[in-house]
């Protein structure tokens, strides 16, 4: 016979609970979690590898790299002496939060004062996925199209900081800084957006002062 | 998007080609562990409830329901998608402020302040109807008067 069980609860529960041990561990270590997504090629890695020579002397950074495949985003971090683990999805769009959670337990990673975590190259899928990070960080180069907040609106409206790369292209590009500037005012009033080039190196300081201030606002507000 | 279904359709956990597809997994994950305490010999119907904001189309979340339990004992059962809107609420003003379809704008056209996201975010398992395994496994919908 036929049986009715009222359930009401999240379907991504087990994500969240995960999220959620991940989110008190980084608390007790002092460990500020950045949850960086874009599309394929708009510069995640680059950033990182620009972010690493400005922060390394003060800061113990590590990576966590989402790909569907090689480790080649994972070595480009090493060789620059930060400690980074590589997550193969096997072509899986997104990260989740107990695939983070085996690899911060790799003893390789330490306790870092960051921790970057590069999602998989997507800017629908890793939307839903909370990984225990303290905010999201959306990307958008200046060679893809002018209109993208207002097409991904969901993780541009969600992502605290969104950065804007590849700033040195801007003038051989028709990119529109301004009508990015105002999409993202209305998608995300209380959001931040910074101008970067991993290559010039322009937007780089704030970005670090960013992630200076961030760090000394959780430690503060845990201690 | 595109789609790609290989051919490891419900295979390890998060391995998915669209995130509906890892979705659908965990929905049906919740539904049977929701029935773990009953003697459920077949799920007949899943409620679940999708916001509006959630990146989640509810077309793909059924077809990716129906891959996950294809060729299982729950083969055939329905998904039910309950559509959430999404509500944007002006502190301000103190009013709702309706959101037309495709349109994220989170400035309150009165005042200009920000709106605050009051629904659509829902990604919720609802309900779960089964058939209780009561030793008959006729088909047709077994009988009806005994407790399970």
């Amino acid at each position: 016979m036929t049986e009715v069980v009222d359930v009401r609860s999240r379907v991504l529960a087990a994500n969240e609970e995960a999220a959620s041990a991940l989110r008190s561990r980084f608390r007790a270590d002092g460990t500020l979690v950045v949850n960086l997504i874009s599309s394929p090629g708009s510069g995640k890695t680059s950033l990182l590898e620009a972010t690493v020579p400005a922060l390394r002397d003060r800061r113990r950074l590590a990576a966590i790299e989402g790909d569907i495949a090689t480790e080649r985003d994972a070595d480009r971090l090493r060789r620059l002496g930060v400690p980074a683990v590589q997550i193969l999805t096997g072509g899986a769009c997104h990260l989740d939060a107990r695939q983070v959670q085996r690899a911060v337990d790799d003893v390789r990673l330490g306790v870092p004062d960051i921790l970057f975590v590069e999602n998989v190259g997507n800017l629908i899928c890793p939307t839903a996925y909370d990984l225990g990070e303290d905010f999201k960080v959306a990307l958008l180069s200046v060679t893809e199209g002018d209109d993208k907040p207002f097409k991904y609106p969901a993780i541009f409206a969600r992502a605290e900081v969104a950065v804007v790369t590849k700033l040195d292209l801007l003038p051989h590009v028709s990119f529109d800084l301004d009508a990015v500037r105002a999409q993202l005012a209305t998608l995300n009033p209380g959001g931040t957006v910074l101008l970067t080039s991993a290559r010039s190196g322009e937007g780089i300081a704030a970005w670090c002062g960013l992630l200076e201030t961030r760090l000394a606002a959780k430690r503060g507000g845990a201690g | 998007m595109a789609l790609r279904w290989y051919s490891k359709v419900g295979g390890s956990p998060g391995a998915s080609e669209v995130h509906e597809l890892g979705i659908a997994e965990e929905v049906y994950r919740g539904s049977r562990s929701a029935v773990a305490t009953y003697a459920a010999a077949r799920l007949e119907r899943v409620r679940v409830a999708v916001g509006e904001l959630t990146a989640i189309e509810p077309e793909l979340l059924v077809f990716a329901w129906e891959a996950v339990t294809a060729g299982g004992p729950d083969a055939g059962a329905a998904l039910e998608v309950e559509r959430r809107p999404a509500r944007q609420f002006c502190p301000t003003c103190r009013a709702d402020r309706p959101r037309d379809a495709g349109v994220w704008l989170r400035r309150c056209e009165a005042c200009g302040g920000a709106l605050d996201v009051v629904g659509g975010l829902e990604l919720d398992l609802l309900q779960v109807t089964f058939l209780a395994d009561d030793g008959d496994d006729g088909e047709g919908g077994g009988e009806p008067g005994r407790e399970g």
